[in-house]
């Protein structure tokens, strides 16, 4: 059974490292237990019991639930929260179990029963983010056949990314936004796109009613300007405040994430957050394989799946590493500035202390990292 | 008497919390985001991220400008025909005559008006190899900024600090910055306007 120290439950079907106990019991390591006699394979029945012991049954062994409500819950809620991912449980356990299912199946198996019971990656430690880390990217392999790289960097101490956009620099382009879907695994069908680029009447002020954000005319089209807008990883998010599982938070170098694989696609946060920061996916991630960005972060640009809540990370997957957002390195005109906002040499600190910068809806008291200045 | 005061010792300090516990947005220690940056940066000893692995093969020289120092590429040798006495061995006034092969046909000067500006506003006719200031002071290519911040003072400023031009590399030190010929042609400065990168056809659908 699972290690007395993991938070959530854990079958070991078929683990070669591990002798034989738990749920799939049949004492042989590899080819499957079908070989085994009838009555060494538990009932299904006795399989889902098991199964909602593990995962709700001793305080010792929190699950995500609890994980995130921190109370007792009574049974038969539990069970019914868990009928879903029992299916899927149980679609495991009958591969591994299978006579014609292949040690690579099995493992399969095996990476979709612990990543469908693991906890929320919020309150994992570093050894479980590993963890799961190293399944995501072995369950890829296993697939597709081929090799990412997943990170799982935290926040480093001493760093607060902000973000600065010089509104008399940007020409409308959008080399940001290609950029921007390129290196983030955004779905190509549906052209879900992070960053908008907004196409304003001179002497009209900020006025989003009227302004065009799908644009196709040569740029700069005359009498008018450019501003960007996408999350701006406010420093108090109330899309944070309002997710109902703690989905999505703010990391300690202020970037705000979403654990995919958490979200249970409700969309409160997207209805909270005042900048139309937030993209919901109504399909899964499509990329054509020789495209992808292979080099990925848990909390970044990893593919994810349907029905879950995605946005600008500041590409947790280059800031956290040294590197400038791809739209900061895609920008012809250097209207955007990155960086570290606690660094009093940084370039970004020199923009807001030299340069006349707001913010905008500065009132609602979000604070968000991203300001605005012209030259 | 004395319960008095006292309830009105505690009613005051009772305010005084309450007036603390106010300033506080939730559990945060700062009014805003600007005081906790100035706050928490107090302190700041640097970090352990280094950009400096994606300057790349990027040659680069190292400039110090009033407060700042930082990277720009070096420039001498991107130019292909650097050096320029290997073909101006003379003046340029003794080489203006048929005995020579044309050369530079393809540059045109779209920069300031032919009043203010022409070739030698820049270059120095009696050493090609070095630029020249407005007061004949010769500029070394590398340092090319040092000509173009006699007229655009203000865009050295934001250059130097940061606010304009781009990063090369990363956001974290060393900071590498692209100095002003890499990005503007200093013989035709400004950007071409040209068609987006790209168009989304879905979300002309999405809003029909
Ligand atoms: S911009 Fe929107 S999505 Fe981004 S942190 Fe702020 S409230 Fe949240
Ligand atoms: S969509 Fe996902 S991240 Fe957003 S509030 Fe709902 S569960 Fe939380």
């Amino acid at each position: 059974m699972s290690n007395n120290n993991k938070k959530w439950f854990s079958l070991n079907l078929g683990r070669k490292e591990k002798e034989s106990s738990g749920a799939c019991g049949c004492g042989k390591t590899s080819g499957g237990c079908g070989a085994a006699s009838q009555s060494d394979q538990m009932t299904d029945a006795a399989f889902a019991e098991a199964a909602i012991h593990a995962s709700i049954g001793e305080e010792k062994n929190k699950d995500g639930f609890e994980q995130v409500f921190d109370v007792k819950m009574d049974r038969r809620t539990a069970f019914k929260k868990l009928t879903a991912s029992l299916l899927i449980g149980a679609g495991a356990v009958s591969t591994s179990c299978s006579v014609i299912g292949g040690d690579e199946s099995k493992e399969k198996a095996q990476i979709d029963w612990e990543e469908q019971f693991k906890g929320n990656y919020k309150l994992m430690t570093d050894e479980e983010k590993n963890g799961t880390v190293d399944r995501l990217v072995r369950s890829y392999q296993l697939r597709t056949g081929k090799t990412i790289s997943m990170s799982s960097k935290n926040a480093e101490e001493d760093v607060l990314f902000g973000y600065a956009f010089n509104i008399s620099k940007c020409q409308g382009y959008m080399d940001c936004v290609n950029a921007c879907v390129e290196e983030n695994n955004q779905d190509r069908n549906s052209e879900m796109q992070y960053i908008r680029i907004h196409e304003m009447k001179d002497g009209k002020g900020f006025n989003f009613n009227e302004a065009d954000d799908n644009y196709y005319h040569e740029v700069p089209a005359e009498g008018h300007f450019y501003m960007g807008t996408q999350c701006f990883h406010c420093d108090n998010p109330p899309c944070v405040e309002v997710c109902p599982v703690q989905a999505t938070w703010r990391e300690d170098d202020g970037l705000v994430v979403v654990d995919y694989d958490w979200c249970v696609g409700c969309r409160y946060c997207m209805a909270a957050c005042p900048y139309d920061g937030r993209r919901f996916n109504w399909s899964k991630p499509e990329v054509p394989e020789a495209e992808i960005n292979k080099n990925q972060h848990y909390l970044g640009n990893r593919m994810r799946k349907k029905g879950v809540m995605e946005k600008c990370t500041f590409c947790v997957q280059r800031s956290r590493a040294g590197k400038n957002p791809a739209c900061v390195e895609a920008c012809p005109t250097g209207a955007r500035i990155f960086g570290n906002l606690l660094d009093p040499d940084s370039t970004i600190r020199w923009v807001l202390e030299n340069k006349k910068v707001f913010r905008l809806k500065e009132d609602l008291g979000t604070e968000p990292k991203f300001w605005y200045f012209m030259d | 008497m004395m319960n008095r005061y006292n309830l009105k010792y505690i009613v005051s300090a009772f305010i005084m919390v309450l007036g603390l516990a106010s300033c506080k947005h939730h559990e945060d220690e700062y009014h805003s985001i600007t005081d906790k940056i100035e706050a928490e940066g107090k302190n700041y000893q640097g970090t352990s991220i280094s950009s400096e692995a994606y300057i790349g093969d990027i040659k680069t020289i190292e400039i110090t400008e009033g407060a700042h120092t930082f990277l720009i590429p070096e420039r001498k040798s991107q130019i292909k025909s650097y050096a320029c006495t290997e073909c101006h061995i003379k003046p340029l006034a003794k080489m203006q005559n048929k005995d020579f092969k044309k050369a530079h046909w393809d540059i045109k000067i779209e920069h300031a008006n032919e009043n203010t500006m022409n070739c030698i506003t820049c270059h120095n006719g009696s050493n090609m190899d070095e630029l020249t200031s407005l007061t004949g002071k010769s500029i070394d290519f590398n340092k090319s900024y040092n000509l173009c911040n006699q007229c655009h003072t203000k865009q050295f400023q934001d250059w130097k600090g940061g606010a304009h031009g781009k990063r090369i590399g990363g956001w974290a030190p060393p900071r590498a910055s692209m100095t002003c010929v890499n990005c503007h042609n200093p013989h035709d400065p400004h950007f071409e306007s040209r068609w987006p990168a790209r168009f989304n056809t879905q979300k002309v659908k999405e809003r029909e």
